[in-house]
Protein backbone atom coordinates (compact mmCIF):
# COMPACT_ATOMS: atom_id res chain seq x y z
CA UNK A 1 0.00 0.00 0.00
CA UNK A 2 2.63 2.04 -1.05
CA UNK A 3 1.89 5.88 -2.20
CA UNK A 4 2.56 5.70 -5.51
CA UNK A 5 3.06 9.76 -7.23
CA UNK A 6 1.65 10.82 -10.27
CA UNK A 7 1.75 14.16 -12.18
CA UNK A 8 -0.65 14.96 -14.85
CA UNK A 9 -0.88 17.55 -16.26
CA UNK A 10 2.81 18.08 -15.76
CA UNK A 11 3.59 20.14 -12.81
CA UNK A 12 0.93 18.69 -11.10
CA UNK A 13 1.55 17.28 -7.79
CA UNK A 14 -1.04 14.29 -7.08
CA UNK A 15 -0.51 11.71 -5.01
CA UNK A 16 -2.42 8.32 -5.53
CA UNK A 17 -2.33 5.46 -3.12
CA UNK A 18 -2.35 1.51 -4.29
CA UNK A 19 -5.21 -0.40 -2.19
CA UNK A 20 -3.42 -4.25 -2.47
CA UNK A 21 -6.17 -5.80 -0.51
CA UNK A 22 -8.36 -7.11 -2.95
CA UNK A 23 -7.94 -7.75 -7.06
CA UNK A 24 -9.40 -4.52 -8.45
CA UNK A 25 -6.38 -2.97 -6.79
CA UNK A 26 -7.65 0.83 -6.68
CA UNK A 27 -5.52 3.43 -7.55
CA UNK A 28 -7.31 6.04 -5.11
CA UNK A 29 -6.56 9.80 -5.68
CA UNK A 30 -6.18 12.63 -2.71
CA UNK A 31 -9.38 12.90 -1.01
CA UNK A 32 -10.63 10.17 -2.55
CA UNK A 33 -12.62 6.46 -1.76
CA UNK A 34 -11.47 3.04 -3.44
CA UNK A 35 -14.03 0.52 -5.05
CA UNK A 36 -15.41 -0.39 -1.33
CA UNK A 37 -16.14 2.98 -1.11
CA UNK A 38 -15.11 2.91 2.71
CA UNK A 39 -11.21 2.71 1.92
CA UNK A 40 -9.78 6.62 1.42
CA UNK A 41 -6.48 7.91 0.78
CA UNK A 42 -6.14 11.00 3.28
CA UNK A 43 -3.31 13.04 3.07
CA UNK A 44 -1.69 10.21 0.74
CA UNK A 45 -2.19 7.37 3.09
CA UNK A 46 -4.65 4.48 2.80
CA UNK A 47 -7.01 4.99 5.87
CA UNK A 48 -9.96 2.57 6.71
CA UNK A 49 -12.95 4.62 7.22
CA UNK A 50 -15.04 2.11 9.33
CA UNK A 51 -12.42 0.71 11.59
CA UNK A 52 -14.34 0.74 14.71
CA UNK A 53 -17.64 1.75 13.51
CA UNK A 54 -20.00 -1.12 13.07
CA UNK A 55 -23.28 -0.33 10.85
CA UNK A 56 -24.90 -3.88 12.00
CA UNK A 57 -24.56 -6.28 15.36
CA UNK A 58 -26.56 -8.79 15.98
CA UNK A 59 -26.60 -11.93 17.67
CA UNK A 60 -27.51 -14.95 15.47
CA UNK A 61 -27.29 -18.68 15.37
CA UNK A 62 -24.41 -19.95 13.87
CA UNK A 63 -26.79 -22.25 11.43
CA UNK A 64 -27.84 -18.73 9.72
CA UNK A 65 -24.39 -17.82 8.56
CA UNK A 66 -24.73 -20.90 6.77
CA UNK A 67 -22.44 -22.79 9.00
CA UNK A 68 -23.47 -26.55 9.44
CA UNK A 69 -20.41 -27.99 10.38
CA UNK A 70 -18.73 -25.32 13.26
CA UNK A 71 -19.98 -25.11 16.30
CA UNK A 72 -23.80 -26.32 15.32
CA UNK A 73 -26.62 -24.44 17.42
CA UNK A 74 -24.00 -21.98 19.22
CA UNK A 75 -25.07 -18.22 19.50
CA UNK A 76 -22.67 -16.19 16.93
CA UNK A 77 -21.80 -12.46 17.60
CA UNK A 78 -22.15 -10.73 14.11
CA UNK A 79 -20.77 -7.16 12.95
CA UNK A 80 -20.42 -5.81 10.12
CA UNK A 81 -19.51 -1.96 8.60
CA UNK A 82 -20.60 -0.67 5.44
CA UNK A 83 -18.93 -0.93 2.00
CA UNK A 84 -18.08 -3.90 -0.58
CA UNK A 85 -16.19 -4.24 -3.09
CA UNK A 86 -18.81 -6.57 -4.78
CA UNK A 87 -21.55 -4.40 -6.49
CA UNK A 88 -23.91 -7.64 -6.97
CA UNK A 89 -27.54 -6.46 -8.51
CA UNK A 90 -29.01 -9.35 -6.83
CA UNK A 91 -27.63 -8.27 -3.17
CA UNK A 92 -29.33 -9.30 -0.07
CA UNK A 93 -27.83 -6.69 1.88
CA UNK A 94 -27.38 -3.75 -0.02
CA UNK A 95 -28.31 -1.19 2.23
CA UNK A 96 -25.31 -1.95 4.12
CA UNK A 97 -22.89 -3.48 1.45
CA UNK A 98 -23.70 -0.36 -1.45
CA UNK A 99 -23.01 2.46 1.06
CA UNK A 100 -20.51 4.68 3.01
CA UNK A 101 -19.84 5.36 6.58
CA UNK A 102 -20.99 8.49 6.16
CA UNK A 103 -24.39 7.33 4.16
CA UNK A 104 -25.30 4.85 6.99
CA UNK A 105 -28.33 6.05 9.34
CA UNK A 106 -26.33 4.49 12.26
CA UNK A 107 -23.00 3.56 13.63
CA UNK A 108 -21.47 2.13 16.26
CA UNK A 109 -18.41 3.26 18.64
CA UNK A 110 -16.86 -0.42 18.99
CA UNK A 111 -13.16 -1.16 19.34
CA UNK A 112 -11.76 -4.49 19.12
CA UNK A 113 -12.05 -5.16 22.97
CA UNK A 114 -15.67 -3.98 23.44
CA UNK A 115 -16.41 -6.22 20.82
CA UNK A 116 -14.77 -9.39 22.58
CA UNK A 117 -16.33 -7.85 25.96
CA UNK A 118 -20.08 -7.70 24.57
CA UNK A 119 -19.64 -10.91 23.03
CA UNK A 120 -18.65 -12.34 26.67
CA UNK A 121 -21.52 -10.55 28.38
CA UNK A 122 -23.76 -11.90 25.75
CA UNK A 123 -22.69 -15.39 25.54
CA UNK A 124 -21.46 -15.86 22.43
CA UNK A 125 -18.44 -17.92 22.31
CA UNK A 126 -17.49 -16.99 17.65
CA UNK A 127 -17.68 -13.40 16.65
CA UNK A 128 -18.71 -13.34 12.55
CA UNK A 129 -17.56 -10.74 10.06
CA UNK A 130 -20.28 -10.97 7.98
CA UNK A 131 -23.61 -9.30 6.31
CA UNK A 132 -21.44 -7.27 3.95
CA UNK A 133 -18.04 -8.46 3.20
CA UNK A 134 -15.42 -7.99 5.61
CA UNK A 135 -12.74 -7.73 3.50
CA UNK A 136 -13.26 -3.87 3.08
CA UNK A 137 -12.87 -3.72 7.27
CA UNK A 138 -10.17 -6.30 6.85
CA UNK A 139 -8.13 -4.50 9.31
CA UNK A 140 -10.65 -4.49 11.94
CA UNK A 141 -11.37 -7.81 11.30
CA UNK A 142 -7.98 -8.53 11.64
CA UNK A 143 -7.11 -6.85 15.25
CA UNK A 144 -10.71 -7.85 16.54
CA UNK A 145 -9.82 -11.76 15.45
CA UNK A 146 -6.17 -11.59 16.63
CA UNK A 147 -7.49 -10.39 20.14
CA UNK A 148 -10.56 -12.92 20.31
CA UNK A 149 -8.19 -15.72 19.45
CA UNK A 150 -5.58 -14.82 22.52
CA UNK A 151 -8.61 -15.22 24.89
CA UNK A 152 -9.87 -18.66 23.39
CA UNK A 153 -13.26 -17.07 20.97
CA UNK A 154 -13.06 -18.06 17.34
CA UNK A 155 -13.66 -16.36 14.44
CA UNK A 156 -15.89 -16.81 11.48
CA UNK A 157 -15.38 -15.06 7.99
CA UNK A 158 -18.58 -14.61 5.94
CA UNK A 159 -17.08 -13.51 2.23
CA UNK A 160 -17.41 -13.15 -1.17
CA UNK A 161 -13.71 -13.81 -1.14
CA UNK A 162 -12.89 -11.42 -3.18
CA UNK A 163 -9.38 -10.93 -2.20
CA UNK A 164 -5.54 -10.87 -3.08
CA UNK A 165 -3.32 -14.11 -1.34
CA UNK A 166 -1.07 -12.14 0.79
CA UNK A 167 -3.35 -10.08 2.59
CA UNK A 168 -5.38 -13.74 2.63
CA UNK A 169 -2.95 -15.49 3.99
CA UNK A 170 -1.69 -13.18 6.93
CA UNK A 171 -5.82 -13.02 7.93
CA UNK A 172 -5.88 -16.94 8.08
CA UNK A 173 -3.83 -16.98 10.37
CA UNK A 174 -6.87 -15.69 12.83
CA UNK A 175 -9.89 -17.31 11.34
CA UNK A 176 -11.14 -20.50 12.25
CA UNK A 177 -13.91 -20.98 9.69
CA UNK A 178 -15.48 -19.53 6.77
CA UNK A 179 -18.42 -19.24 4.76
CA UNK A 180 -17.08 -18.41 0.97
CA UNK A 181 -20.20 -17.91 -1.58
CA UNK A 182 -18.82 -19.23 -5.12
CA UNK A 183 -21.64 -17.57 -6.85
CA UNK A 184 -21.10 -19.59 -10.39
CA UNK A 185 -19.06 -21.38 -11.84
CA UNK A 186 -18.77 -19.17 -14.64
CA UNK A 187 -16.89 -16.01 -15.65
CA UNK A 188 -19.31 -14.55 -17.40
CA UNK A 189 -21.93 -14.35 -14.37
CA UNK A 190 -18.87 -12.78 -12.54
CA UNK A 191 -18.52 -10.05 -14.88
CA UNK A 192 -21.84 -9.21 -15.70
CA UNK A 193 -23.93 -9.86 -12.19
CA UNK A 194 -20.85 -8.81 -9.48
CA UNK A 195 -19.00 -6.44 -11.65
CA UNK A 196 -15.66 -9.23 -10.43
CA UNK A 197 -14.20 -12.15 -11.61
CA UNK A 198 -13.84 -15.69 -11.06
CA UNK A 199 -10.03 -16.52 -10.66
CA UNK A 200 -9.58 -14.55 -7.62
CA UNK A 201 -12.38 -16.35 -5.82
CA UNK A 202 -11.16 -19.68 -6.64
CA UNK A 203 -7.45 -19.21 -5.26
CA UNK A 204 -8.89 -17.77 -2.35
CA UNK A 205 -10.88 -20.81 -1.61
CA UNK A 206 -7.83 -22.78 -1.97
CA UNK A 207 -6.06 -20.43 0.41
CA UNK A 208 -8.44 -21.13 3.06
CA UNK A 209 -8.21 -24.59 2.70
CA UNK A 210 -4.05 -25.09 2.61
CA UNK A 211 -4.12 -22.75 5.81
CA UNK A 212 -6.61 -24.78 7.62
CA UNK A 213 -10.02 -22.70 7.64
CA UNK A 214 -12.45 -24.60 8.29
CA UNK A 215 -14.32 -23.78 5.13
CA UNK A 216 -18.23 -23.66 3.90
CA UNK A 217 -19.38 -23.00 0.00
CA UNK A 218 -22.40 -21.24 -0.70
CA UNK A 219 -24.12 -20.89 -4.16
CA UNK A 220 -27.21 -18.27 -4.64
CA UNK A 221 -28.92 -20.35 -7.14
CA UNK A 222 -30.96 -17.45 -9.71
CA UNK A 223 -33.32 -18.77 -12.10
CA UNK A 224 -31.74 -18.51 -15.64
CA UNK A 225 -28.72 -16.69 -14.92
CA UNK A 226 -26.46 -19.61 -12.90
CA UNK A 227 -29.31 -22.45 -12.51
CA UNK A 228 -27.76 -24.69 -15.49
CA UNK A 229 -26.91 -28.36 -14.15
CA UNK A 230 -23.81 -28.49 -16.49
CA UNK A 231 -22.36 -25.99 -14.60
CA UNK A 232 -23.00 -26.82 -11.61
CA UNK A 233 -22.02 -30.08 -12.16
CA UNK A 234 -18.67 -28.56 -13.35
CA UNK A 235 -18.53 -26.54 -10.09
CA UNK A 236 -19.48 -29.31 -7.52
CA UNK A 237 -16.38 -31.40 -9.24
CA UNK A 238 -14.01 -28.53 -8.82
CA UNK A 239 -15.02 -28.55 -5.09
CA UNK A 240 -14.26 -31.90 -5.11
CA UNK A 241 -11.02 -32.33 -6.66
CA UNK A 242 -9.84 -28.89 -5.32
CA UNK A 243 -10.79 -28.27 -1.34
CA UNK A 244 -12.05 -31.77 -0.69
CA UNK A 245 -15.49 -34.19 -0.88
CA UNK A 246 -15.85 -33.45 2.82
CA UNK A 247 -16.47 -29.54 2.09
CA UNK A 248 -20.19 -28.92 2.44
CA UNK A 249 -22.08 -26.83 -0.05
CA UNK A 250 -24.91 -24.95 0.43
CA UNK A 251 -27.71 -23.87 -2.48
CA UNK A 252 -29.08 -20.99 -1.57
CA UNK A 253 -32.52 -19.98 -2.61
CA UNK A 254 -32.84 -16.72 -4.79
CA UNK A 255 -35.29 -13.84 -3.72
CA UNK A 256 -36.21 -10.52 -5.67
CA UNK A 257 -33.78 -7.67 -4.19
CA UNK A 258 -32.22 -4.71 -5.06
CA UNK A 259 -31.07 -4.39 -9.00
CA UNK A 260 -32.85 -8.12 -9.58
CA UNK A 261 -36.61 -7.95 -8.60
CA UNK A 262 -37.37 -8.95 -12.26
CA UNK A 263 -36.72 -12.44 -11.63
CA UNK A 264 -38.88 -15.02 -9.48
CA UNK A 265 -37.72 -16.80 -6.61
CA UNK A 266 -35.75 -20.11 -7.25
CA UNK A 267 -38.00 -23.28 -7.53
CA UNK A 268 -37.58 -25.58 -4.69
CA UNK A 269 -37.32 -27.80 -7.22
CA UNK A 270 -34.16 -26.48 -9.05
CA UNK A 271 -32.66 -26.75 -5.87
CA UNK A 272 -33.32 -29.89 -5.45
CA UNK A 273 -32.08 -30.63 -8.84
CA UNK A 274 -28.35 -28.82 -7.77
CA UNK A 275 -28.49 -30.90 -5.19
CA UNK A 276 -28.49 -34.30 -6.49
CA UNK A 277 -26.00 -33.10 -9.38
CA UNK A 278 -23.78 -32.23 -6.54
CA UNK A 279 -24.12 -35.52 -4.78
CA UNK A 280 -23.85 -37.42 -7.76
CA UNK A 281 -20.39 -35.79 -8.11
CA UNK A 282 -19.34 -36.57 -5.08
CA UNK A 283 -19.70 -34.17 -2.68
CA UNK A 284 -20.40 -35.70 0.76
CA UNK A 285 -22.54 -32.66 2.16
CA UNK A 286 -24.60 -30.70 0.13
CA UNK A 287 -27.61 -28.48 1.39
CA UNK A 288 -30.24 -26.70 0.62
CA UNK A 289 -31.06 -23.22 2.31
CA UNK A 290 -33.70 -20.53 2.50
CA UNK A 291 -36.75 -23.05 2.24
CA UNK A 292 -38.11 -23.35 5.68
CA UNK A 293 -38.25 -27.01 6.76
CA UNK A 294 -36.48 -28.84 3.53
CA UNK A 295 -35.12 -31.96 3.88
CA UNK A 296 -31.57 -30.62 2.70
CA UNK A 297 -31.38 -29.15 5.61
CA UNK A 298 -30.41 -32.44 7.57
CA UNK A 299 -26.84 -33.82 8.01
CA UNK A 300 -26.46 -37.37 6.89
CA UNK A 301 -23.85 -40.06 7.35
CA UNK A 302 -22.03 -40.34 4.05
CA UNK A 303 -20.76 -44.27 5.14
CA UNK A 304 -24.28 -45.72 5.90
CA UNK A 305 -27.16 -42.54 5.76
CA UNK A 306 -27.97 -42.21 9.36
CA UNK A 307 -29.42 -39.03 10.39
CA UNK A 308 -26.74 -37.48 12.72
CA UNK A 309 -28.15 -33.43 12.70
CA UNK A 310 -31.63 -32.55 12.16
CA UNK A 311 -32.03 -28.61 11.31
CA UNK A 312 -35.68 -26.42 11.22
CA UNK A 313 -34.90 -23.17 9.70
CA UNK A 314 -31.62 -21.62 11.54
CA UNK A 315 -32.70 -23.97 14.98
CA UNK A 316 -30.69 -27.83 15.65
CA UNK A 317 -33.52 -29.63 16.19
CA UNK A 318 -31.64 -32.96 16.96
CA UNK A 319 -27.97 -33.80 17.34
CA UNK A 320 -27.12 -37.50 16.77
CA UNK A 321 -23.13 -36.76 16.62
CA UNK A 322 -20.58 -38.44 19.09
CA UNK A 323 -18.94 -36.08 21.04
CA UNK A 324 -16.09 -36.22 19.28
CA UNK A 325 -17.61 -35.77 15.91
CA UNK A 326 -18.67 -38.92 14.94
CA UNK A 327 -21.70 -40.85 13.41
CA UNK A 328 -23.21 -42.78 15.78
CA UNK A 329 -23.90 -45.86 14.30
CA UNK A 330 -21.08 -47.01 12.04
CA UNK A 331 -18.09 -44.14 13.75
CA UNK A 332 -17.66 -42.79 10.58
CA UNK A 333 -15.65 -39.01 11.69
CA UNK A 334 -17.45 -36.56 10.13
CA UNK A 335 -15.42 -33.27 9.16
CA UNK A 336 -16.30 -30.16 10.69
CA UNK A 337 -15.39 -27.88 14.12
CA UNK A 338 -17.86 -29.52 16.54
CA UNK A 339 -16.52 -28.43 19.84
CA UNK B 1 -44.84 61.36 10.52
CA UNK B 2 -42.84 59.42 7.88
CA UNK B 3 -44.68 57.45 4.76
CA UNK B 4 -45.29 53.52 4.86
CA UNK B 5 -42.94 52.33 2.30
CA UNK B 6 -44.10 49.24 0.65
CA UNK B 7 -41.28 48.69 -1.08
CA UNK B 8 -39.24 47.76 2.19
CA UNK B 9 -36.91 44.72 1.34
CA UNK B 10 -36.60 44.43 4.99
CA UNK B 11 -40.65 43.54 5.19
CA UNK B 12 -40.64 45.91 8.52
CA UNK B 13 -38.72 43.46 10.24
CA UNK B 14 -35.77 46.23 10.70
CA UNK B 15 -32.11 45.29 9.82
CA UNK B 16 -31.43 42.98 12.88
CA UNK B 17 -34.49 41.02 12.48
CA UNK B 18 -34.74 40.45 8.46
CA UNK B 19 -30.97 38.98 8.73
CA UNK B 20 -32.53 37.02 11.77
CA UNK B 21 -35.21 35.79 10.08
CA UNK B 22 -33.14 34.93 7.05
CA UNK B 23 -31.07 32.64 8.82
CA UNK B 24 -33.17 30.74 10.49
CA UNK B 25 -35.05 30.23 6.91
CA UNK B 26 -31.43 28.84 5.36
CA UNK B 27 -30.50 26.86 8.56
CA UNK B 28 -34.69 25.37 8.64
CA UNK B 29 -34.48 24.54 4.93
CA UNK B 30 -31.24 22.71 5.07
CA UNK B 31 -32.08 20.54 7.82
CA UNK B 32 -35.57 19.98 7.81
CA UNK B 33 -35.49 17.74 4.50
CA UNK B 34 -32.67 15.64 6.13
CA UNK B 35 -34.22 15.22 9.16
CA UNK B 36 -37.47 14.33 7.27
CA UNK B 37 -35.68 11.56 5.32
CA UNK B 38 -34.19 10.48 8.41
CA UNK B 39 -30.73 10.62 7.37
CA UNK B 40 -29.17 12.57 10.40
CA UNK B 41 -26.47 9.82 11.23
CA UNK B 42 -26.50 8.42 15.03
CA UNK B 43 -23.66 7.53 16.35
CA UNK B 44 -24.29 4.94 19.22
CA UNK B 45 -22.41 3.00 21.99
CA UNK B 46 -22.97 -0.44 22.38
CA UNK B 47 -25.65 -0.38 25.59
CA UNK B 48 -28.05 1.36 23.33
CA UNK B 49 -28.78 -1.35 21.22
CA UNK B 50 -31.11 -4.86 21.90
CA UNK B 51 -28.95 -7.35 19.80
CA UNK B 52 -31.45 -9.69 19.19
CA UNK B 53 -34.13 -7.52 17.76
CA UNK B 54 -34.70 -9.56 14.51
CA UNK B 55 -33.39 -8.43 11.50
CA UNK B 56 -33.28 -9.16 7.85
CA UNK B 57 -30.15 -9.26 6.98
CA UNK B 58 -28.42 -12.22 5.06
CA UNK B 59 -25.32 -14.39 6.64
Amino acid sequence: MAPRGAGFPPGCAVTEVHCELCPRECLIPEGGAGDCRVRVNLGGKLRATTYGRPSAIHIDPMEKKPLYHFRPGTPVLSIATAGCNLHCLNCQNWQLSQRGGEEMEQIYRADPAEILALARDQGCESIAYTYSDPIVFYEYTYDTSSLARAQGMRNVFITAAYINPEPLRRLCRVLDATNADLKAFDEGFYRSVCGASLKPVLDALVIFREQGVWLEVTNLVIPTLNDDLAMIRRMARWIHDELGPGTPLHFSRFQPQYRMRNLPPTPAETLNRARAEALDAGLHFVYVGNVFGHEGSTTYCPRDGTLLIRRVGFTVTDNRLTAGGHCPTCNEPIPGVWQ
Amino acid sequence: MRPCNRSDPRLGLGRRGFLAAVAALWVGLGIFPLAARGRTQKLLSLHEADFYRPHDLAG
